[in-house]
């Protein structure tokens, strides 16, 4: 099955070719320091984007006609940055009310008109992974998304040719959710049990249907369809990517047992903070992690964390990304990834990887994003500071060549639409919804509450 | 596409005509109140037979129901009841694109005390395709008198509920003895929209657009085998008898359309996005943000009616020291404001074909509605294809209502001045056939210098005699508690002003669009919710001092209960 996996990722690779409908820009950046993230840091160097790819890095590069020049002199060209963890531009992020709902999917949900996304591109972030969230264990696909932000189309935000991911659910979140409704699971027992007999459940089904496929007659009936089960069994053949929001280190391996029972080849553990203390049997799954830099301690199952998770990880092999789950922390991701240097003293490149090419792994889209490399995507960010330094700030951020934030073209009001019929308010950079994570977003519903006091 | 959809609409118009008039024959009128004669001649009226088609001192003559002549030299039959028109205007009955005008909206499902939130009883989750529109009409409903009194005699009535709550019917919005006699077409689309179930699945836009696919897909497959059944059922297990996917048998086969409402520019692509998938008739109504999807209209084809409901124009602060800062933000709302009124422009000048529906406002707001489309930019006669002749076409009703041309149904409309000017004013509606007249009010300027001749005007505003005028002590009941306050009406220049208080210091609110009519009061208010506004519709009965209402928030798919006791002064 992983040879399968690997032929579908290839085969997602060509198959972005039949889109092609989004804006390609063709953009020569100038006399940066160009932090590949794959090939070390070069000084003085070009960047030639043409059509929206990167088709030369190197030195005094002619600019060809028709292509706009950026003076990058001085300034620090990386590529940009992704978001393994997201919850922005979603117009529902639950559809708690089942605790299996593999059927629903976040691209049906996309919502362009987000400011958020304009907020996540100021912060140097190119491409963000819209997860579904936790209020149930096996949760919704999630979507891949660049951030060309200005489309009122869903379909022009979404990553050509991304793998499909889905999203799962464990520990306190699913199973405050079971309670909440009286149904299975209340407990971490209760979780294991539904993902393997979902996963029994889905092997049944997809028997079902290999039977009816297989009948030669002209005269069968069809087993009912179900695309709950239908998406299980895709996962089930591997051509879907697990991201699993996990905290606890017990559940995080009971995850892998149960992976290995049904022969799913990949996982993806998401926030993880005690995927290190057993980094070594991540590394040995082939399990990768996308974590904090140092978020904790907001309810009981994550008080036993550490701000040395990324580094330990990395340390053991395992691959990690460091994603923000918030629209605010997506604004300084590099600040994030900065924060494996003081504790853990990664090298500028493992930190620059965690927020790059590792969740660009995460995702299956390395082979388009995640590092400045010749035939690569042109989504790039340009900052005026080391974009691990404290004083970094971003200055531009492209994708597929195209420039979606400038600094000096930075309007006050940048949102695509406004409700008419909305009232102005003393504007803040951040509801406060926004700073925590909608993990939970649409649970907890206050239904019927008093309508004349509610003034929010 | 659209031609296609034509024939689905109009093949199920023809099939149901033919059922629905027979039960038209056999009335009798023990009552003794209808009409001396269905035999009428209109004379000397400007008649607008369709947009941009006019005669002068025109006559239309109506028959039994129907149109028989209209021209300029015409016989007027012995046996009509000739209505001089002269400086009055004539125009098609409008046709409204989708509302739920004549439906009774049912007493919401309680929430079963065990219910299964993963996989609720049909009903609860709001899966319902299987029902007609028609098992909600009431022939008493306010509404039908108050759209028609607005112009409107042919309403696409679709049923109350959740995802899946029906088939729509059309519906005459005549006064008539029984629901049959007011249906012109039964079940003509199987209405959808994208509202959850509270707290159990499908609960939001996620869970719907899946159990959308997953019940069409499961209806082909149930299709197929019903159809390989009833074509030889030897040796193959019985269909199912599951209502919800022999639903869609219809839709599948392409003989109904899909109508979804879908006020947000997002909800028009994920309904297009489902039509995509599966592949059905689709027709989009309610449309409020259609400026950012004409490419998709267009390239498509998809029919589209856009919701009448338009946003009320931003009142910008009158602080003189309000910064710079809410000023820019005043003029980027204002710009949007606009971007809303002139979307029919936009879509006329991109050549869509368009209707309208009225779902979410009320028959009193449609002509202002219409008039800001008209001073942004929309063409008079496009506005009025949109109210006749496109809905008529788009609909499949083309051949027998739109126009006012010979052999179609009566169904006009007769206002004082051009329909499209500030001061017109509904005087008539026929429907159907028959006369429905409206008092026609003097405009205000001259009120002042005849005063004396209306004297029967200063007692109804006194509040004395006014039923309604006065202080009600009210109650809310929500499940979030019960609310209490007072809710005072007054009568200025014959117009209702009302406010609600409450009893524990919230916020005023403004009572809007308070109508009374035959002891039916209703009304509106908006609350603010966390910067969105959230209206509430509130439909009740007064008897004496009691007044019993329903208060609706569509927003939210919810009704509560409200009931008042006008104070002794």
């Amino acid at each position: 099955m992983k040879t399968r996996y690997i032929l579908m990722t290839l085969l997602f690779a060509f198959c972005a070719v039949s889109y092609g409908q989004v804006k390609k820009g063709d953009v020569l950046i100038k006399n940066g320091t160009v932090i590949t993230i794959t090939d070390g840091t070069k000084e003085n160097t070009d960047i030639l984007i043409r059509d929206g790819k990167i088709q030369r890095i190197g030195k005094n590069l002619r600019t060809p006609r028709g292509v706009t020049e950026v003076d990058a002199t001085g300034k620090f060209v990386m590529p940009g940055i992704i978001d393994a963890h997201s919850h922005i531009a979603g117009s529902a992020i639950n559809e708690g009310t089942s605790q299996v709902t593999s059927e629903v999917s976040m691209e049906d949900v996309v919502n362009p008109l987000d400011v958020s996304i304009y907020r996540a591109l100021a912060g140097g972030v190119t491409s963000i992974h819209l997860m579904h969230g936790s209020a149930n264990v096996i949760g919704g696909q999630n979507e891949t998304m660049k951030l060309r932000y200005g489309s009122t189309n869903p379909d022009d935000l979404r990553f050509e040719g991304a793998p499909r991911t889905i999203k799962f659910a464990l520990g306190e979140n699913p199973t405050r959710g079971g309670r909440a409704r009286g149904i299975q699971p209340q407990s971490r027992m209760g979780v294991e049990n539904m993902i393997r007999s979902s996963f029994t459940e889905a092997l049944a089904y997809e028997k079902k249907w290999k039977a009816y496929n297989a009948d030669k007659s002209a005269r069968k009936v069809a087993p009912e369809y179900d695309l709950r089960m239908q998406t299980l069994v895709d996962i089930l053949n591997g051509d879907i990517i697990v991201h699993c929001h996990s905290y606890r280190a017990d559940e995080i391996y009971m995850l892998m047992k149960v992976f290995n029972d049904f022969n799913i080849p990949n996982i993806v553990f998401q926030h993880a903070n005690e995927a290190y203390k057993v980094a070594p049997e991540l590394a040995a799954f082939g399990a990768s992690a996308s974590v904090f830099a140092d978020w904790w301690a907001y309810k009981l199952e994550v008080y036993y964390s550490t701000a040395y998770n990324a580094t330990i990880l990395q340390e053991n092999g395992v691959m990690t990304s460091i994603n923000s789950d918030s629209g605010e922390l997506i604004r300084h991701l590099f600040h994030e990834a900065a924060k494996t240097q003081k504790y853990g003293n990664l090298s500028d490149d493992e930190a620059l990887a965690m927020i790059t090419l590792n969740p660009a792994k995460q995702l299956g889209i390395d082979k388009r994003v995640g590092s400045i490399e010749v035939g690569k995507d042109g989504d790039i960010a340009i900052f005026d500071n080391h974009p691990l330094s404290v004083y970094a700030i971003p200055q531009y951020t492209y994708i597929d060549g195209v420039k979606y934030f400038d600094i000096n073209d930075d309007k006050p009001d940048q949102r695509i639409y406004i409700n008419p019929e909305s009232s102005i308010e003393e504007v803040q950079l951040f509801e406060k919804m926004d700073f925590s994570h909608r993990c939970m977003d649409g649970v907890a519903r206050h239904y019927g509450a008093n309508l004349f006091r509610h003034k929010h | 596409m659209k031609l296609n959809l034509k024939k689905t609409f109009r093949s199920v118009f023809l099939l149901l005509l033919s059922v629905t008039t027979l039960g038209l024959q056999a009335q009798s009128d023990p009552t003794g109140e209808s009409a001396v004669t269905r035999t009428y001649a209109i004379t000397n009226a400007t008649v607008v037979q369709a947009p941009g088609q006019e005669i002068k001192e025109g006559t239309v003559v109506i028959k039994d129901g129907l149109i028989q002549a209209v021209g300029t030299n015409v016989n007027i039959p012995a046996d009509a009841q000739v209505i001089d028109a002269k400086g009055l205007y004539v125009y098609a009955g409008f046709i409204d694109g989708l509302a739920n005008t004549g439906a009774k909206r049912p007493k919401s499902m309680p929430r079963p005390s065990n219910l299964f939130t993963p996989d609720p009883p049909n009903d609860f989750a709001g899966i319902t395709p299987e029902n007609s529109v028609t098992s909600q009409l009431d022939i008493s409903s306010a509404g039908i008198g108050s759209m028609r009194k607005s112009g409107f005699a042919i309403s696409h009535t679709v049923p109350y509920g959740r995802m899946l709550p029906g088939s729509g019917s059309l519906i005459l919005l005549a006064d008539v003895d029984h629901m049959d006699e007011m249906i012109l077409a039964k079940d003509v689309a199987l209405y959808s929209q994208f509202t959850g179930a509270p707290g159990a699945y499908p609960n939001n836009i996620l869970g719907i657009m899946a159990k959308w696919r997953n019940l069409y897909r499961n209806a082909v497959n149930e299709k197929s085998h019903s159809d390989m059944y009833a074509s030889n059922p030897e040796g193959l297990p019985r269909p199912s008898a599951d209502r919800v996917s022999q639903a869609f048998f219809p839709v599948i086969t392409k003989e109904k359309p899909v109508m979804f409402d879908v006020s947000s520019m997002l909800d028009v692509r994920r309904a297009m996005r489902l039509q995509g998938d599966l592949g059905f008739d689709l027709v989009l109504a309610g449309v409020e943000q259609s400026w950012m999807v004409i490419d998709e209209l267009k390239a498509t084809g998809t029919p589209v009616f856009i919701g009448l409901d338009l946003p009320d124009e931003p009142k910008d602060s009158k602080d003189k020291d309000k910064s710079e800062e809410v000023t820019a933000l005043e003029a980027r709302r204002m710009e949007f404001y606009k971007q809303h009124v002139s979307q029919a422009a936009e879509l006329e000048k991109a050549g869509i074909t368009f209707g309208f529906s009225t779902k979410g406002t009320r028959g009193n707001k449609v002509k202002g509605h219409v008039m800001t489309l008209i001073e942004n930019g929309l063409s008079e006669n496009t506005a009025l294809a949109a109210l006749t002749t496109n809905p008529a076409s788009m609909l499949g009703i083309d051949k027998v209502a739109g126009t006012v041309e010979a052999g179609k149904m009566a169904n006009l409309m007769i206002s004082t001045a051009p329909y499209f000017t500030k001061d017109s004013q509904i005087k008539m509606m026929f429907v159907d056939g028959d006369k429905y007249e409206y008092e026609v009010k003097e405009k205000k300027a001259k009120k002042k210098k005849d005063a004396d001749a209306e004297p029967a005007a200063a007692p109804a505003a006194s509040s004395g005699s006014d039923p309604i005028v006065g202080t009600w002590s009210f109650s809310f009941t929500t499940p979030g508690g019960e609310q209490t306050g007072k809710m005072i009406i007054k009568k200025e220049e014959g117009n209702y002003t009302g406010v609600l208080t409450s009893d524990d210091g919230s916020p005023d609110n403004d009572m809007n669009d308070i109508s009374y009519r035959d002891g039916e009061l209703n009304f509106s208010f908006s609350i603010d919710a966390g910067g969105q506004s959230v209206d509430i519709v509130v439909e009740g009965t007064v008897e004496g001092k009691n007044y019993s209402a329903e208060a609706s928030v569509a927003a939210f798919n919810v009704t509560f209960e409200l009931t008042a006791t006008k104070d002794d002064k």
